[in-house]
């Protein structure tokens, strides 16, 4: 499984943090630096759990 | 095109309502007619609430654009209250990029983080305060104290100035503009401003490694920030932290009240209290709408929308839009996903956000755990008369069974 984050989208809500702080990852300010990353496995769930946190609809997730 | 082309046309007036539920249903009923329309009330405004509107417009800052057209006037509150420019909400892009950045990194997750302990003591001072008595006015006594006391503690505000900046606010945004206690209240505003002005003053250079020093001493695109917008940011700052977190805590307290199964439910699985705040800041957002300003001339939904045309966006309409949330008008404790809109979207979105969820549930966890028995004497209870904006209530009166105090 693969994440995207649309850098350009995130405004710093950091609602995907917030549930998967495995996942996700923020910046100084708040904003999700990770871009696209792999997920480890056993993270599935939380992945998914943290893209449909996202108020901007920002994350997708590549099954 | 003449004033007949802004259509559809409905009679809405958002400060014809004057309690929390009868705001909701009028917001109900304007969203189930049209979720974009045109009001004449209030000097001729769009209204859009929607859910997928609301959030498209809070998105499209070219077009919606937050940027003051008014000196002397706020352009994110429909009324146009007379606030010092709000920084950085009132900049748009690329003013805005520079003094964000300040407030962002001053607000992050991170730094917020290192807040909670001082909400943590703070909420825990103020129970200690009724305790005792097993009887206590919950809005003066903790709702109103902790915010202020978080937010101006760690902006380095001595104490003698917090209930004064709070009540301000508080008043500025609970009455309509054509009352006397807003007349004060704006009043008041304006001495909180000339504090400012004394404090921003007194760290120009003196780095006294508070939040006021880190406004004071920021720079902003490689130039060191203006006193003038040192002290439009820290008054931002203020009102953002010491208002807004307190109507939802009072929401949420009065929620908790009239529905014993969710108190239960929280007192048992503390792991709901992640939802469970997603799901009090749907229900009862602590900022109810945003003002926005039409830049150039554009179509939105099908309606035309011209450069300078006022618009309402409603954040506590989108939250009750069952378009976008299943059984809307139900609070579900455990509801996931939810991404409602109570902290915009955007980059105009609330910096605060992180501060105000923790301090919110500082607060709701030392009741919980205290005094978790408390009953709001429902005859008491004063709801603010003004929900155009922020809403919130003035009393709430409880008693609960008492208990030895913390100290510190």
């Amino acid at each position: 499984m693969r994440v995207h984050v649309d850098v350009e989208k995130c405004t710093g809500h950091a609602r995907c943090w917030s549930v998967a702080p495995e996942v996700y990852e923020l910046d100084d300010l708040g904003y999700n630096v990770t871009a696209v990353k792999d997920v480890p496995p056993g993270l599935e769930d939380l992945a998914r759990k943290g893209a449909l946190a996202c108020p901007e609809q920002a994350i997708t997730v590549e099954e | 095109m003449g004033e007949s082309t802004r259509t559809p046309e409905l009679d809405f007036d958002v400060y014809a309502t004057q309690t929390m539920t009868a705001n909701n249903a009028a917001w109900d009923e304007v969203r189930t007619t049209c979720p974009v329309a045109w009001t004449p009330h209030n000097g001729g405004h769009w209204v859009i609430s929607g859910y997928e509107e609301v959030a498209e417009a809070f998105r499209d800052w070219e077009v919606f654009s937050s940027a003051r057209t008014d000196p002397a006037r706020s352009s994110i509150t429909i009324s146009g209250s007379r606030f010092p420019l709000l920084v950085p909400e009132e900049l748009d892009p690329p003013a805005w990029h520079g003094y964000r950045r300040v407030l962002a990194a001053m607000l992050s997750p991170q730094a917020a983080e290192r807040l909670r302990p001082r909400a943590r003591y703070w909420a825990r001072t103020c129970i200690d305060g009724m305790i005792e008595a097993g009887r206590g006015e919950l809005v003066s006594e903790l709702i109103f104290p902790v915010p202020a006391a978080v937010t101006l503690e760690w902006l380095g505000f001595p104490e003698s100035d917090w209930t004064t900046f709070s009540h301000a606010f508080h008043d500025a945004a609970a009455f309509p503009h054509d009352t006397p206690e807003y007349h004060a209240a704006a009043a008041a505003t304006v001495d909180v401003m000339r504090r400012v002005t004394e404090e921003v003053e007194a760290r120009w250079s003196d780095d006294r490694g508070d939040g006021l020093s880190a406004i004071v001493h920021a720079e902003v695109e490689g130039e060191r920030i203006t006193q003038e917008m040192a002290e439009r940011m820290t008054f931002m700052t203020i009102g953002g932290g010491v208002d807004t977190t307190s109507a939802l805590t009072s929401a949420a307290l009065l929620h908790l009240h009239q529905h014993p199964e969710d108190r239960a439910r929280l007192l048992a699985e503390p792991d709901l209290w992640d939802p469970a705040t997603e799901e009090f800041l749907r229900v009862y957002p602590p900022a109810r709408t945003h003002a926005r300003t039409i830049a150039h001339d554009t179509e939105f939904a099908g309606c035309p929308m011209k450069a300078g045309d006022r618009v309402l966006l409603s954040e506590i309409s989108s939250g009750r839009d069952p378009d976008a949330f299943p059984d809307a008008d139900r609070f579900v404790i455990d509801r996931f996903p939810n991404r409602h809109l109570a902290f915009g979207a955007g980059i105009h979105r609330c910096p605060g956000s992180h501060l105000a969820r923790i301090t919110f549930h500082e607060v709701m966890h030392e009741v919980l755990e205290r005094i978790p028995d408390y009953r709001i004497v429902d005859a008491e209870v004063v709801e603010y008369p003004n929900w155009s904006m922020i809403g919130g209530w003035a009393k709430l009166p409880a008693e609960f069974t008492p208990g030895p105090r913390l100290g510190d």
